[in-house]
């Protein structure tokens, strides 16, 4: 995992701008709660539909990134260097091919398994992980892959005092974009019939199959939705630390798997906030406390809401029946 | 609502004051009082939903009450607060037992395991919490034997002793409903709460369930909280009968009462009293008399 | 021969040519759409950047072989077994011939006509066609046999040849130094795998037994090494003061990890403990006076036979090793008396929870496994009970780890990450969750082989995930998946009164 310096922040930790620093702070955690959202939105569905931890939905981000890089490079060889447009392409392109891997995923390893015991699928999930992780590591190689900015520049505040905040066009973009998903994905959610199906599935599996919702299909559907998000999670990722290599994939996936699980796992808008506040605190530690210890941080977050508030912020409680 | 008093002889044994359990909005149990004694059955009954489960779920301490107050007076050790014990401490110190309407076993262990898992606070005691047992000390073996004698007990009883070593989950249903009573049974309970045992099964093995149930009753001298659909053996075995309709308590006595209580009635057929009975279930009524 | 086929089961329905190639059509298309972007397109390392290249010719030779291998599983599901068994033998006759062809000259024509780069993802592909080729020919001539009572039967087998397997195996273990083949590289291999082995049956006892699927064992591993070379460093103990230490020292980290953490659900208490793997790791990474961070520790002292050291001549001028028992000096010698230290060590773990799973804690543990309401409702203490077994198993992964420290003499964080506790949790399931003696085929499979071909060695995280799911999805209970009870009526019926 690249350092906490994001092409977009300043990565001076000036102290005496209290207040600047704070907003800079504040930028580039919006930015990466966004990306951890993104991500954990597919967690999120994913379990609420059939209650299961998809382990490997890290690994399908970091698919997404290397698409985008390779689209990004392949692109640069056609010599299409107009950004929009190849910003666009790169788009369309990694969430096609990512939300394929999310399809086989579910189809090959989960959907065998879906009246087996719930640590089967677990165990399934962590041994589709790393299979993916070694298949792209062996496919693509082991080394990091830089790229260069796509995007540069910004607008800049605060002139007058020697700390200026920059909010960058790339932060701007990243923002625009999720929140235009955002937007597109509740429409689709509340006003689809494949998002009725799919809330009918997270109520009630059985009863949904019983009134002729195609179940296989809309658990299928989930999945390349949440495939698609988190692909365009990596192409945020590749964009804002411009490194990627194959493991990016875990660290992310915990991170956002602890944002929907802050959030209540099982309810959409609990994912992206509890994204945004995971990113809020990984950005504000690093400032204010010790950079080395920002992961544990977000484990230790993980444990504490597990333990104290197993439901998280908007999730509905869980009582057992017997 | 007073709280019934037992109309046999028996030392009271289980007093429920007041419970009141609530998920949310929906009240599952509403001011519910009784008593239970001991070396009776006493039947609770009431249509679907009515919050019977929910009841033995707080007497077990599944959940904890909204309020109320459940005292088991036990015959040797004085009175216990359930609600204010820990769920696994209930069966271990308070000797309350359960069987589930949802039968739950252990199913890839063989029938013997069942029964002697189910006496796993005395064997724990006996083998040095597992130290004198992992030196194979003659103390553990000596328990552990007792505890094979116990467990073949009451297999002989629920004629389950052919089956010892299968594993539970391989068993037939009616075996599975028996080999859950006789585990509850191993853990030498003062009083045994059974959810539904006779549901599922067919007349022969509902009537060796009566006759099971008025042993444990009589030579084990126990008491018994029965949850029943089946009317006939609920009307056949039970000493006193508790309705409960949407979470309260709508009547109790002898079955005789409860046969001839038009509120029974009324909550077990509608709520429609005008529109006359079908005809086919006035005769079953007349019957039952 | 297909038409004899057809006449002896006589129920065998046409085939549907255009629905077989229209399913095999999509697999392969599917196949297609994941290989392009990813296979189709390899970034490159240049001086100055990133350069593209492709691989087309992979990602046709996937699509094929997709394409074929999806009828051919048709073909296998429709009961016809002689074109299966013919295809696949051909696949592999072709793919074998080419590669023996090819050998040496990797640039050569023929090598071109191979379908993948690596030998070993050619030589993977022609072993499943045998496999394929194989079970065909199996089904055929066994007709009424279906896949998992297959796989069922064999582990009951499997376990019921334990009785002479295990003793046979312990026998093969005991004299393995000191067969002629057994030279420096063998034995270094068979203590990797019987440490893996041991640390398998210490985490039997959590995931196995007590059904908590705990993935952050590893850090248990850690605590052990770590205390172990930190107690030897700075107070100058020797190895067996410290085993018992470090033991207890990573048991007490179970319990303290565990205390808040055990009531949570099965998969909530899996993501934790990976969480715990984690940040024991961070902080051993970090904590730069304590651990010396990234560096690690080094000259961590070797183990002593009772204060004789296994070097050549000791540094204070006392006994050696060789010299006390009048042997001429070997640096063989200290190798395998780590193989037998790590084999005692492995053997306790096994002997403990043989004995343990008998008594009433081991059932109780089964039984919480099984239905943790059920336990409630009959007095267990869950907590308490899931504890033991969680402090119980992480101490056996303290002392792995502290062998693990002695036998390196050099520790660091490195050694510690997720990838460790993955492949323990994959020994432990492949093996069949709760068996014996699966812990140890599935470490010789998993750790012995690669080792051995070292070509396999890239492949083996590839390999271990997929054998994680494809076992999980075939058998969700693991492959020699087989229980004995823990004690029998039979076994006790020589008391023959009878109670009223
Ligand atoms: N954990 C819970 N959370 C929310 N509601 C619950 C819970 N447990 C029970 N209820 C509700 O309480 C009411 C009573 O349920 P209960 O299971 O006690 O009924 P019952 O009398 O046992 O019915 P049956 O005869 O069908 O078994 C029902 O409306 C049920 O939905
Ligand atoms: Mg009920």
């Amino acid at each position: 995992m690249p350092a906490n310096v994001t092409r977009g922040g300043s990565p001076v930790n000036c102290k005496g701008f209290v207040m600047e620093y704070f907003l800079q702070q504040l930028i580039n955690g919006l930015t990466l709660g966004m990306i951890y959202g993104l991500i954990a939105i597919g967690y999120t569905m994913v379990y609420g539909i059939i209650g299961m931890i998809n382990f490997a939905h890290g690994e399908i981000f970091m698919i997404g990134a290397f698409v985008s890089l390779i689209t990004f490079l392949l692109l640069g060889a056609l010599g299409i260097t107009w950004i929009p447009l190849a910003v666009l392409v790169v788009l369309i392109a990694t969430m096609l091919f990512t939300s394929v891997y999310g399809w086989t995923l579910e189809r090959v390893a989960y959907r065998p398994l879906r009246d087996s015991p719930r640590l089967a699928a677990l165990i399934t999930a962590i041994g589709m992980s790393i299979f993916l992780q070694n298949y792209v590591q062996l496919l693509q190689g082991a080394r990091i892959k830089p790229l260069p900015p796509v995007i540069s520049g910004g607008f800049r505040f605060m002139k007058e005092s020697d700390f200026v905040v920059t909010l960058s066009y790339l932060q701007v973009f990243i923002i625009l974009l999720t929140i235009t998903l955002m937007l597109v994905f509740t429409y689709v959610i509340n006003r689809t019939s494949f998002g009725r199906a799919q809330r009918a599935c997270q109520q009630d599996l059985g009863m949904a199959a019983l009134i002729g919702i195609n179940v296989d299909r809309t658990i299928s559907l989930t999945f390349v939705t949440g495939a698609s998000l988190a692909s365009v999670a990596g192409l945020m990722f590749l964009m804002n630390y411009g490194v990627i290599d194959f493991y990016i994939g875990f660290l992310a996936g915990i991170k956002a798997f602890t944002a929907a699980v802050l959030g209540g796992i099982g309810s959409l808008p609990g994912a992206m906030l509890g994204g945004l506040l995971i990113g809020l605190i990984e950005a504000f530690w690093s400032a204010y406390f010790t950079v080395e210890y920002k992961d544990v941080a977000a484990f230790a977050i993980l444990v504490l809401v597990l333990i104290f508030r197993p439901t998280g912020l908007l999730g509905k409680p869980d009582i057992e029946k017997v | 609502m007073s709280v019934a008093a037992p109309d046999k002889l028996g030392d009271s044994l289980i007093t429920v004051e007041h419970l009141t359990m609530r998920f949310g909005g929906l009240v599952a149990i509403d001011d519910v009082s009784f008593q239970g004694a001991n070396r009776e059955i006493t039947a609770i009954i009431g249509p679907n939903g009515a919050g019977k489960t929910t009841l033995f779920n707080c007497l077990t301490g599944f959940y904890k009450p909204t309020v109320g107050r459940l005292t088991l007076h036990h015959p040797r050790k004085g009175d216990f607060l359930l609600e204010r014990m820990e769920g696994y401490q209930i069966p271990q110190r308070a000797g309350v037992a359960r069987t589930f309407q949802n039968i739950r076993l252990f199913p890839a262990m063989s029938v013997l395991e069942n029964l002697i898992v189910a006496q796993h606070n005395a064997l724990m005691r006996a083998s040095g919490y597992s130290v004198a047992g992992l030196l194979g000390l003659r103390g553990y073996r000596q328990a552990e034997r007792q505890a094979v004698e116990l467990a073949r007990f009451w297999m002989d009883r629920t004629g389950l002793t052919d089956r010892a070593d299968i594993d539970a989950g391989n068993l037939p249903y009616g075996d599975q409903r028996r080999l859950e009573i006789a585990r509850a049974m191993c853990t030498n309970p003062v009083l045994l709460c059974l959810d539904e045992p006779a549901a599922g099964l067919n007349p022969r093995e509902s009537s060796d369930l009566n006759a099971l149930l008025r042993y444990i009753r009589d030579e084990h001298s126990i008491g018994i909280l029965l949850i029943e659909h089946d009317m006939s053996v609920v009307m056949e075995i039970s000493d006193h009968i508790i309705v409960l309709d949407y979470g309260r308590r709508i009547a109790a006595g002898t079955p005789e009462e409860i046969r001839n209580n038009p509120d029974v009635i009324r909550a077990y057929l509608g709520e429609n009293e005008d529109e006359p009975l079908p005809p086919e279930v006035v005769r079953d009524m007349e019957e039952e008399r | 021969m297909t038409e004899r086929s057809a006449t002896t089961s006589p129920v065998l329905p046409p085939l549907d040519a255009v629905g077989i190639v229209r399913e095999a059509g999509l697999t392969a298309f599917v196949v297609f759409a994941l290989t392009f972007s990813l296979v189709g397109f390899k970034v490159e390392d240049v001086p100055g950047g990133l350069d593209i290249v492709t691989r087309f010719d992979q990602v046709l030779a996937a699509t094929v072989l997709a394409f074929t291998g999806r009828v051919v599983l048709i073909l296998l599901h429709k009961r016809r077994h002689l074109p299966v068994i013919l295809v696949g033998l051909a696949i592999a006759a072709v793919i074998l011939g080419l590669v023996v062809a090819a050998r040496g000259a990797p640039e050569s024509a023929t090598a071109a006509w191979l379908p993948f780069e690596s030998v070993v993802v050619n030589v993977l592909v022609a072993v499943a066609a045998l496999v394929l080729a194989g079970r065909a020919a199996w089904s055929a001539w066994r007709r009424d046999v279906g896949v998992s009572d297959e796989a069922v039967e064999l582990a009951a087998r499997v376990h019921k040849a334990a009785i002479f397997l295990g003793p046979l195996m312990l026998g093969f273990a005991v004299v393995l130094p000191f067969l002629p083949f057994a030279d420096r590289r063998l034995l270094d291999i068979a203590i990797l795998v019987v440490t893996y082995v041991m640390l398998g049956w210490g985490l039997n006892i959590v995931v196995g037994l007590a059904g908590l699927l705990d993935l952050g064992y590893v850090a248990f591993y850690a605590v052990g090494a770590y205390s172990y070379a930190l107690l030897a460093i700075n107070f100058d103990l020797g190895f067996w003061v410290c085993l018992p230490f470090a033991g207890i020292m990573a048991a007490f980290a179970g319990i303290l990890l565990g205390f808040p953490v055990l009531r949570l659900r099965g998969d909530y208490l899996a993501i934790v403990t990976l969480g715990f793997g984690e940040m024991i790791r961070v902080i051993l990474l970090n904590w730069y006076e304590f651990t010396k961070g990234p560096d690690g520790i080094s000259g961590i002292p070797r183990p002593t036979l009772f204060g004789l050291p296994f070097t050549r001549t000791d540094p204070d001028g006392g006994e050696t090793f060789h010299s006390f028992f009048g042997l001429t000096y070997s640096p063989l010698d200290r190798i395998i008396f780590l193989y037998y230290l790590i084999l005692i060590l492995a053997l306790v773990t096994n002997f403990f929870t043989m004995r343990i799973r008998r008594l009433p804690i081991g059932r109780a543990w089964e039984a919480l496994r099984e239905d943790e309401v059920a336990c409630r409702s009959i007095g267990i203490n869950p907590r308490n009970t899931k504890l033991t077994a969680f402090s119980i198993g992480a101490m056996f992964g303290g002392f792995g780890g502290s062998f693990f420290a002695t036998r390196q003499g050099f520790i660091s964080p490195e050694s510690f990450t997720f990838i460790e506790s993955a492949i323990i949790l994959a020994i432990v399931v492949l093996g069949g969750m709760g068996s014996q003696i699966g812990v140890v085929f599935a470490a010789i499979l998993l750790i012995g082989l690669p080792e051995f071909f070292r070509e396999l060695q890239q492949y083996r995280m590839l390999a271990f995930g997929a054998a994680m799911v494809a076992i999980m999805v075939w058998r969700p209970r693991g492959l020699l998946a087989f229980r004995d009870p823990t004690i029998r009526l039979s076994d006790h019926d020589t008391a023959p009164e009878k109670q009223t």
